[in-house]
Order: structure tokens, then sequence, then C-alpha cells
């Protein structure tokens, strides 16, 4: 009795040893093979469509992302508008240097009637 | 509120040019030489105040101060509005080169009215200066929106529809330009109320403030 009764411990043990190791081992098995004939095969045209709308959603985006960048390129940056104060700066600077330049030295015609210029007409009498 | 490339029919560009290159060589030709700093530095502040972006209800709006340049440079402003938008159009973008005689007369023949306007009006105190100053800059951006419709109109647009658009939209460009040209020329006013004076008719000697002494040191010159 009591070495039918080992003799079952030990089946009983074994029986629970085996158990795990195919949990552990054996059931990704069967279950991996197991799933397609689980599910019935998916159509391809539904699949197609939703990789499709999955695609078309990204290019969406990424066109919106596009349209972003291109409207943030487009606007000015701060280098355009520093070149272009410059550009004013500049230009009215050279403008003022020139008429200053034309205040400052007459035309050779128009010595004799400058009033700022009396040592000029002095030499010359 | 820029004419972009090829929207107007080529007589009207070429015209236009024409119009504004008369225009600007009166406004060279007016613009004394004492005066070209003031010129410089309101053409800076005109090329840049496109910039400044006020946001307005779901859309947003910028500035655009021709009366305001009108109002401080009196026949000059029609060169500091030309090369701005010259400017503007080379580096922003802003408007086509082709179409820049036509974007230099709208903003620029509502510059020098809103500048005649201001002197004629301006009389001596310093509330009444500022209530016609901001009444010119509204004055200058309503006037642009109006030759902006008329020129659209020879590109065979109809003129009040357009005129209708172009007014509603610009309605808060309209009251924010009038307030901002108002504070300036409070400002303008109270710290260096000679800016105020262009000489429209030359050789006309600029008058100080008789009533509204300035508040400089007295040891400052009168004139910067």
């Amino acid at each position: 009795m009591t070495g039918c009764g080992k003799g079952l411990f030990w089946g009983k043990k074994l029986l629970v040893a085996a158990a795990l190791l195919a949990g552990m081992i054996g059931m990704p098995g069967p279950a991996r093979a197991e799933s397609p004939e689980a599910q019935p095969p998916p159509d391809p045209a539904a699949l197609l469509a939703e990789q499709n709308a999955a695609l078309s959603r990204d290019l969406r985006r990424i066109h919106r992302e596009l349209a972003a960048l291109r409207a943030d390129m487009s606007r000015p940056g701060l280098q355009e508008v520093f070149a272009g104060i410059g550009y004013i700066m500049g230009l009215f600077g050279a403008a003022a240097f020139a008429a200053s330049r034309r205040r400052d030295k007459p035309p050779p015609g128009s010595a004799d009637n400058d009033p700022n210029a009396p040592d000029r007409g002095q030499g010359r009498t | 509120m820029h004419i972009s490339d090829g929207v107007l029919p080529i007589s009207i560009t070429v015209g236009s040019y024409a119009a504004s290159a008369a225009l600007a060589a009166w406004s060279v030709r007016r613009t004394r030489s004492e005066e070209l700093p003031k010129v410089a530095v309101v053409t800076a502040a005109f090329f840049v105040a496109s910039l400044i972006h006020v946001p307005f209800g779901p859309t947003s709006v910028h500035l655009l101060i021709p009366g305001l340049a009108g109002a401080l440079l009196g026949p000059s402003a029609f060169l500091a509005i030309g090369l701005g938008l010259l400017l503007q159009s080379i580096l922003f973008q802003f408007g086509g080169l082709t179409a820049l005689g036509a974007n230099a007369l709208m903003m620029g023949v509502p510059a020098l009215a809103c500048g005649v306007f201001f002197q004629k009006l301006k009389g001596r105190s310093r509330r009444r200066q500022s209530l016609v100053g901001g009444l010119a800059g509204a004055l200058g951006t309503a006037l642009a929106a109006l030759i902006l419709a008329l020129l659209l109109a020879s590109g065979g647009e109809d003129f009040f529809g357009v005129a209708k658009i172009a007014l509603a939209a610009h309605i808060p460009v309209i009251l924010i330009e009038g307030a901002v040209s108002a504070f300036t020329v409070a400002f303008l006013v109270r710290v260096k109320p000679e800016l105020l004076a262009p000489a429209f008719v030359q050789g006309r000697p600029r008058q100080p403030e008789l009533n509204a002494p300035p508040p400089e040191p007295p040891d400052s010159p009168a004139h910067g």
C-alpha cells in the first residue's frame, strides 16, 4: 500500500514537472501553430484598406508639417529684418554723406556766390 | 495689403511704375539733407512695422503705417515708403517686384495725403495734435484700402465689391493704426515736437510750439 502510494506520489510529481515543462516550453509552440486555424484568414482587401488608411493618415500629417515648415520658412527671420535695417541706414548714410560733401565743396562755378568761402575770393583778387 | 505679381494688367503696372517714379523723384527733391536721419528712421520703422502681427480674432493683422509716416515726413514720405517697400519685396517676398510701382502708389499716396491732412489740421494743443495724428493714421490705411480696390478694379474686378471687402478686412487695422498713431504723435509732441513739422512749403521756418514749451533742458539745441 505504501509502495503503491509512493509510486503514485512520484508519478504525480513527474506529471507536475511534465506539465510545468510543457507550460514553459511547449505552450508557445502550439499557440503559434493554432492561431491561424482559430481565426479565419483575413480578407486581403480589408488588410490593404487598413494599411492604406494608416498610410494616408501619416501622409496627411507629414503634409501638414511640410506646409507649416514652408510657412515658417517664408516668414522673414531676424536676419532679413536686420539686413533691411542695415540697407536703409547705409543708403541714407551714403545720401547724407554725399549731401554734406556737396555742401562743403561747391562746384567751381558757384564758388564766387558762396558766402562760406571768403578766403578763396580774397586769394584771387 | 500687398499686391502680388501678375495680378494687375501690364498697362496699369507700367503706368503705376511711371507715376511712382515721378512721385519718388519729387519726393527726393523735396527732402532736405538735414532731414535724412529722420527719414531713415521712419523708413526703418515702416519696413519693420509690417512684421508686427497683431492677433485679432481668428486671423492676425499687421501694421502698415502710411499715415504715421506721412505725418512725420511730409513730402519725404513717398521716398521712405518706396524704399521700405522695395526692401520688403526683396527680402521678405511681400508683394512682387513687378507690382512695386502699384504698391508704392497704394501706400505712398495715402501717406502724402495724410501728411497734408495732419499739417493742415494739427493745430497747437497736444490733445488736438494726437487726435489729428490718430485720424491721419486711420485715414492712411483706409485710403490705402480704397486705392487697392481701385487698382484691382483695373484688373477687371468689381470696384465696390473689392472696396467693401478690403475696407471690411482692414477695419481692425484701421482702428489699431489710429490708436498707434495717436499714441506716437502724443509721445512725440511731448518729447520732440519739432519732429512733427515737416516743411511742405520749402523754406518755411519751423516754429516751435508756443503754448507747449518743450520739456527738454534749456541748453539742448532746439532742432535736433
